[in-house]
């Protein structure tokens, strides 16, 4: 992209009520439906109408499937009037980034709620045989962003390695019972077959449709990438990441976040065809305005050049997980201090640092407006 | 003799995740939840007695991470944020250390269930081990790591003693942090030494059998150095140490065999396991066998609860065919 500090989103946007019990097939109340209808009217979104007849209709498979579109439609909107140059359809289509994929592939099977913390628990499933591909979980999704926007397009697809971290490994664990003496290297050869069948199966299947029907960039969505930071796993992360893009006329990126980067720092130079790190930094980040010692949450990026690291990055600017909405003048400090650690301002996409989903669109939309014109002040500040 | 039991937090049934959740949600009452947590409690009590367990804990459904009863009751301590629980897809909240600690009331009371314990069996309670405990802390208070450690280990002494009133006879020092890599690696065997002073103050005078359970790392990394640690049992989870290395070394006292992986849902072959246990069991007591413990690796709660009862049952089953192999 020419411009300068193109602005990017990371992948989900939360899914508004209309939408959620819309799906459902439940009533809606007259605000939820008021609520469609005012960001319908905010967004222009065309023939609201049809939506309004649609939300009073009885549940069906064509009403849950008319409820994606629409949902669909609307976050390309909102991420198109916020300003974004990169966008996709907020992930409108997927119930979250792990089951979404693993209730769609054969071999799974989900075994009830394991705590996450507090009293917040999450839906664990066990690979329980080879797991197949049995139809396209992102494909159809990407199909619809692609007629619905004209801006460049970036599939977010969860990664095989964060897929993998999260599942009971029953399949492999047993296949592998009784050949190695040692429980730990038979964990770690059942959980590496896990992955690279995984990949091989179901992984590649779903990349190679979407790389087929005009996919141009891909973000691998890795959050679990350094939750095992030794050597070996590490080795076994990136050898899943270069397995997963190799072969495709595609360009690749890496997103991560809430993770230890100076483990990521060792290896991220070993990623092949990795065009973009869109990592999570103002989360880390101070408030105040100014380069230098404020810019606290940016170190790492320190790490990242030293070893070698010479992709883009996506640049974290905004924090996802607190309502502070950040002024524009932060945005462009931020920005400003990271071209000054690298020195090149085209290696730069400004970005929130992770998906929106934990934000209501008003939160979400103020946030972005902000960050591109955090970006527009960047430029004019480097004229 | 053998012996099984629990070496941390069990999982919630669905009844009382079920209940947490619509409490998360401001749907259901404090009065609600808390019989669910004491329904929830009952089960799991009875289910470790059926299973024939040696020490009976009250699962510690109430705790929300290994640290919460102490950041939410020592003094000089404040609840952080959400951190990651080592290479779990699970979080607890950091300890901020911010003034002197220093226990003034009884820390684990408010989340324990003793009314619900058997009358007829042993009890047994699991606290952080002092130097996981400094480890997994931001400590902006003291000088150093090892001040804050022995300063931990002195509110644990008092804890334990406090405990031992109470009517348990067994206490289990949780350490993660002394065998997982990323933090253990960097340990030198001057930093062991003091961890094994700071445990010693921590059990110095307590009425009750003690044990140091590690998990998440290879046991065999800190041989010989915690054969001299002065506790009554020493805790190795199997599913992260190098058996071979394990097998080379000689024991003076108990060991607690983490032969079941809290971590997978595969259930394990009793047989199997069985097996392991005896060469394990023949290998590092090569003149006298002292006290020998099967049990989970560590937590059950990464675990849905269905599993973690068929697991128990696995720890139950191979305990009984090791008593009769050595009996």
């Amino acid at each position: 992209m020419k411009k300068l500090f193109p602005a990017q989103e990371i992948g989900s946007l939360a899914k508004p009520r209309w939408r959620v019990k819309g799906y459902r097939g439940e009533q809606l109340s007259k605000e939820e439906k008021a609520e469609a209808v005012n960001w319908g009217r905010k967004l222009g979104i065309a023939n609201l109408s049809e939506l309004v007849k649609l939300l009073g209709e009885k549940a069906s498979s064509n009403r849950r499937k008319a409820m994606l579109e629409w949902s669909a439609k609307y976050a390309i909107r909102f991420f198109e009037s916020a300003g974004l140059d990169v966008v996709f359809d907020g992930e409108q289509w997927r119930s979250e980034m792990y089951e979404h994929v693993i209730r769609k592939t054969a071999g799974f099977k989900f075994l009830g709620h394991v705590k996450s913390f507090d009293y917040r628990y999450f839906d664990k499933a066990a690979c329980v045989d080879k797991p197949k591909y049995v139809r396209p979980f992102y494909f159809d999704e990407f199909l619809f962003t692609k007629e619905n926007t004209k801006r460049e397009i970036k599939v977010p697809v969860t990664g095989p390695y964060t897929l993998v971290d999260w599942t009971f490994n029953e399949y492999y664990e047993k296949k592998f019972s009784g050949e190695f003496g040692d429980f730990k290297r038979r964990k770690f050869e059942a959980r590496r077959e896990f992955l690279f069948d995984l990949i091989k199966e179901v992984i590649k299947p779903e990349i190679s449709k979407l790389v087929g029907s005009g996919a141009k960039w891909i973000q691998i969505d890795e959050p679990a990438a350094t939750t095992n930071p030794t050597d070996e796993e590490m080795k076994l992360f990136v050898k899943s990441f270069n397995e997963t893009v190799k072969g495709f006329n595609c360009a690749f990126s890496l997103h991560n976040c809430y993770s230890n980067y100076k483990v990521l720092a060792e290896y991220a130079c070993e990623l092949q065809n990795c065009s973009q790190l869109a990592l999570e930094f103002a989360n880390r980040d101070s408030r105040q305005n100014g380069i230098g010692n404020t810019r606290k949450g940016y170190k790492e990026i320190r790490l990242l050049e030293d070893h070698g690291f010479r992709g883009n990055y996506g640049l974290g600017v905004v924090d996802v997980h607190t309502d502070f909405i950040e002024p524009p003048e932060l945005v462009r400090d931020r920005i400003l201090h990271v071209v000054k650690m690298i020195g090149d301002p085209s290696r730069i996409y400004v970005s929130t640092d992770c998906g929106l989903r934990t934000r209501t669109w008003e939160t979400s939309f103020k946030k972005l407006k902000n960050m591109v014109l955090g970006a527009e002040l960047a430029r004019k500040a480097l004229k | 003799m053998i012996g099984c039991y629990l070496t941390g937090i069990l999982p919630r049934p669905k009844e009382l995740i079920k209940v947490t959740r619509a409490y998360d949600r401001g749907k259901a009452n404090e009065d609600e939840l808390e019989e669910a947590f004491e329904n929830a409690t009952v089960k799991v009590i009875d289910t470790q007695i059926s299973d024939g367990f040696s020490y009976v804990t009250d699962g510690m459904l109430k705790w929300q991470d290994l640290f919460r009863p102490f950041t939410e009751n020592l003094s000089g301590v404040k609840m952080g944020g959400l951190a990651r629980w080592f290479n779990n897809d699970t979080f607890y909240r950091k300890p901020i250390i911010v003034g002197d600690v220093w226990r003034k009331k009884s820390i684990i009371e408010k989340v324990s269930y003793t009314k619900h314990q058997p009358k007829n069996l042993p009890w047994k309670a699991i606290l952080p081990a002092p130097y996981t405990f400094v480890q997994l802390s931001e400590n902006q208070f003291y000088t150093d790591e090892t001040e804050l450690m022995f300063k931990y280990a002195e509110v644990l002494q008092e804890e334990i003693k406090g405990l031992a009133r109470r009517g348990f006879k067994y206490v289990q020092l949780s350490d993660p942090a002394l065998v997982y890599k990323p933090t253990a690696t960097s340990m030198a065997s001057d930093n062991l030494n003091f961890i094994g002073e700071a445990l010693k103050l921590a059990v110095q005078g307590v009425p009750v059998k003690t044990c140091l359970q590690t998990f998440f790392g290879d046991f065999s990394e800190i041989l010989p150095g915690a054969l001299n640690f002065t506790v009554d049992h020493l805790g190795i989870d199997l599913y992260e140490t190098n058996l071979e290395k394990l097998k080379k070394h000689s024991f003076d006292k108990g060991v607690a065999l983490g032969l079941v992986d809290s971590r997978s849902s595969l259930v394990e072959n009793e047989d199997e396991l069985v097996t392991v246990a005896k060469e394990i069991v023949g290998s590092i007591y090569r003149s006298k066998i002292c006290e020998v413990f099967i049990c989970a690796n560590c937590d059950l709660e990464f675990l849905p609860w269905e599993k973690a009862e068929e697991k128990m049952k696995v720890i139950s089953g191979v305990t009984e065919s090791l008593k009769e192999e050595f009996s």
